[in-house]
């Protein structure tokens, strides 16, 4: 078990939380002076579940460090992770996190994960044609960028070696950027918006049922089964209709035929029939909807935490290993 | 290949579309030897029939083997073995036994009945080696009610609570366009694979880890879950945050040009005064909030007549987060991921690809090898791992159940 020392915000706190999940000690660094925007309940109880807080000043934390084994550090930019002597503590693992990485001309420049998301081609792709692009809301860019702290911390505790490592929040975003830069450079197409639509793949949208919305994502091999999912397997011969490339060009009539055809059901009626009918197909679920989830239920994904806010239910960590319980924190 | 922390271990890669490999290309790109076990037809058929791959083809053309052209697939490779392995044959899976027995990892990502029908469900794999640590990276699992479903990352979205928080607004809610599920359990993935492998470093025995797409999704809205709980009320709301404002997107000079602003905290935002007329320095983060469309009108008109990288750049030099909305030239152009080398023109064409986020001395790019073609190490791999000889990978080869094209 390795003693883990984790300062910062949220992406040194999903770091540490990943650490305190697999069975770490986490000490977490209180903030003396948090940002405004810092505070939310509802984060700390998601995160902070198993660490244990500590106070120390700035110039406690050298000392600090030399008494763990792994430090993760989260900062606003490359100047202030150098500012704490970090390069010197004595810890063999360190991570630091920043905007921009340590390097560089923008090192030192100002950001926040929406304008990280903006600069790493995120936002451009979200949203409508024609409309404004849409950020993505929560907090993608910093658990991400803790769970590739997280991976390298380990691997480096694996083969025993000390390192500094140096985690780049917007190579993050930009190394998890599908297929689009290879588009561009192979195919020399700029990806643009479209809505709810998959630019390459029709039916691939959110459709209004009678309690909701259903996303279904029709790739050509689920196409004759969709047809019959709708009831109408006459589609699978209609030349509008018989390839991918024909039900693109005629994809608002596709669209037209699919919202007339689910708009009477509910939402649990039609996720039930896409299972039977083998299509690809999920119910938009608002948050109480997920805590209710029956299957969620069955693979005991909650765990208790507590804090400001109470005693709530947590997503536990997305893996499970077989035969490890994971730990309880309430 | 990467010469990374985890150049030690021996990953078997039984992957396909995005989720898992780039889960694995992460643990390539930290220096793990992963071999990519692939079915003759996992990369296409011999010809092009399918038309263009969603990514293009590298260098622009299908060239003499399309199959080993698709630059999408290409981009999720680097660092990676091949080898061409007929797992449909009892001879493929007695070799693929073979490998797993000398093999640290094992990760896959088919449905979940998938690899037990093919007799290389974890019960199978374990026998021959106690020690493997065996990743199952399905939609929704391998137990609960949901275990059946066909899972894209598109469907699976919606479904972890995301959808009732992204959008314009009430009433219309949007999927992401990336498909997000796929690269938040690809790094869920590597850091499931390091964290079971310290666990039998304390133990001496393997694990099956098992994640899912919708799993990776519902923790990743985590936040919200638990805010739901203690009263937190959400929706949709286009790009306003619920504590930072001003906080937006703003047009720029040009067609479909913008950026991106965000004020942290009452000095962003007197920095952000100084630029833009019209605004009260004096204004709280309440009163910021309760003004922000008046805010939004004055930030629109003043990045209106300006680039975007020039409004972005003057938001900056003033301290206050800004971001230009990039399209995919610009992304590849920012002078910071030039500066620090992170698109890398490995594959030909050139055609470069993003790099590694992780940074370390000892390990960079230089060491990198370009994704092989279908099959091309086959013959080095056996004998490297298991000792065959060449009279017995001909063997194999000439039983088609080693290849390294597709079938006709």
């Amino acid at each position: 078990m390795d003693r883990v020392l984790e300062i910062g915000g949220y992406a040194a706190g999903y770091c540490g939380r990943l650490f305190a999940q697999c069975g770490h000690s986490v000490l977490r660094v209180n903030d003396p002076t948090p940002p405004a925007w810092v505070g939310d309940a509802a984060m700390a109880m998601f995160l902070d579940a198993g660490k244990t807080p500590v106070d120390a000043r700035a110039d406690a934390l050298a000392e600090l460090a030399g008494s763990v084994d792994v430090v993760v550090i989260e900062a606003e930019g490359a100047d202030a992770v150098t500012a704490l002597d970090f390069d010197h503590w004595r810890a063999p693992v360190k991570v630091a996190i920043t905007p921009f990485g340590r390097t560089g001309p923008k090192k030192n420049c100002p950001a926040t994960p929406h304008t990280l998301l903006a600069m790493g081609g995120y936002t451009y792709l979200t949203g409508d044609a024609r409309r404004a692009p849409l950020s993505l809301p929560g907090h993608y860019v910093e658990f991400q960028s803790g769970g590739f702290a997280f991976t390298a911390a380990n691997a480096c505790r694996l083969s025993g070696e000390h390192k500094t490592i140096d985690i780049s929040m917007l190579e993050v975003v930009m190394a998890l950027s599908q297929f689009t830069t290879v588009a561009w450079h192979c195919a020399g197409v700029i990806r643009s918006r479209h809505g709810n639509d998959f630019w390459s793949v029709a039916p691939a949208n959110m459709f209004r049922c009678a309690d909701g919305w259903v996303y279904v994502n029709i790739t050509p091999t689920f196409w004759d089964a969709f047809a019959i999912f709708l009831n109408q397997p006459e589609l699978t011969v209609d030349e509008r209709f018989v390839t991918n490339a024909a039900r693109m060009r005629n994809r608002d009539a596709l669209h037209g035929i699919i919202a007339r055809a689910l708009a009477p059901e509910t939402r649990t009626a039609i996720a039930e029939r896409a299972e039977t009918c083998r299509i690809p197909l999920g119910a938009a679920l608002s948050f109480a909807d997920v805590l209710a989830d029956p299957h969620l239920a069955s693979r005991d994904m909650w765990q208790r935490v507590d804090g400001s806010g109470g005693q709530a239910r947590s997503p536990r960590p997305p893996w499970r290993v077989h035969g490890e319980p994971w730990p309880t924190f309430a | 290949m990467a010469n990374g922390p985890l150049r030690g271990v021996r990953v078997l890669d039984l992957t396909h579309v995005w989720a898992g490999p780039l889960a694995t290309r992460a643990l390539a790109d930290f220096g793990a030897r992963v071999v990519k076990i692939e079915a003759p037809t996992g990369r296409g058929p011999r010809d092009c029939r399918g038309g263009a791959p969603i990514g293009g083809w590298l260098g622009g053309a299908p060239a003499i083997e399309p199959w080993n052209a698709n630059a999408a697939f290409v981009k999720l490779q680097r660092n990676k073995r091949s080898v061409a392995l007929d797992l449909k044959t009892a001879a493929g899976r007695a070799v693929f036994l073979e490998l797993a027995a000398v093999s640290d990892v094992l990760v896959e990502n088919f449905s979940a009945r998938a690899m037990p029908n093919l007799g290389l469900g974890y019960e199978d794999v374990a026998r021959v080696n106690p020690r493997l640590v065996y990743v199952s990276m399905s939609g929704f699992g391998k137990s609960g009610p949901y275990r059946d479903r066909v899972a894209f990352g598109p469907t699976v979205e919606p479904m972890s609570g995301l959808a009732s928080v992204m959008g314009y607004g009430p009433g219309e809610p949007r999927n992401t366009a990336m498909a997000i599920m796929d690269p938040i359990a690809a790094v869920n993935a590597a850091a499931a694979v390091v964290d079971a492998l310290r666990r039998r470093e304390n133990t001496g025995r393997g694990v099956h880890v098992e994640l899912s797409l919708h799993e990776s999704g519902v923790a990743f809205c985590g936040p919200w879950l638990v805010d739901a709980q203690i009263g937190g009320r959400h929706a949709p709301a286009g790009n306003r945050h619920p504590r930072l404002a001003p906080h937006g997107v703003y047009p720029c000079a040009g067609d479909d040009e913008w950026v991106a602003i965000a004020c942290r905290d009452d000095a962003d935002w007197r920095a952000l005064c100084q630029l833009v007329d019209g605004l009260d320095g004096n204004a709280d983060r309440a009163a910021r909030m309760a003004d922000h469309d008046d805010i939004d009108r004055r930030l629109a008109a003043w990045a209106r007549p300006l680039r975007k990288s020039q409004a972005a750049e003057r938001l900056r030099a003033a301290g206050v987060p800004a971001g230009s909305v990039n399209a995919t030239p610009d992304m590849t152009a920012d002078p910071q991921v030039r500066a620090r080398g992170f698109f890398v023109p490995l594959e030909p064409g050139p055609t470069p690809v993003p790099g590694h986020p992780v940074k370390m001395a000892g390990s960079d790019s230089a060491d990198w090898t370009p994704c092989p073609r279908l099959g091309a190490d086959n013959r080095a791999v056996l004998k490297e791992w298991l000792d065959y000889d060449d009279e017995r990978v001909d063997a194999l080869e000439t039983a088609g159940v080693l290849v390294n094209k597709p079938p006709r």
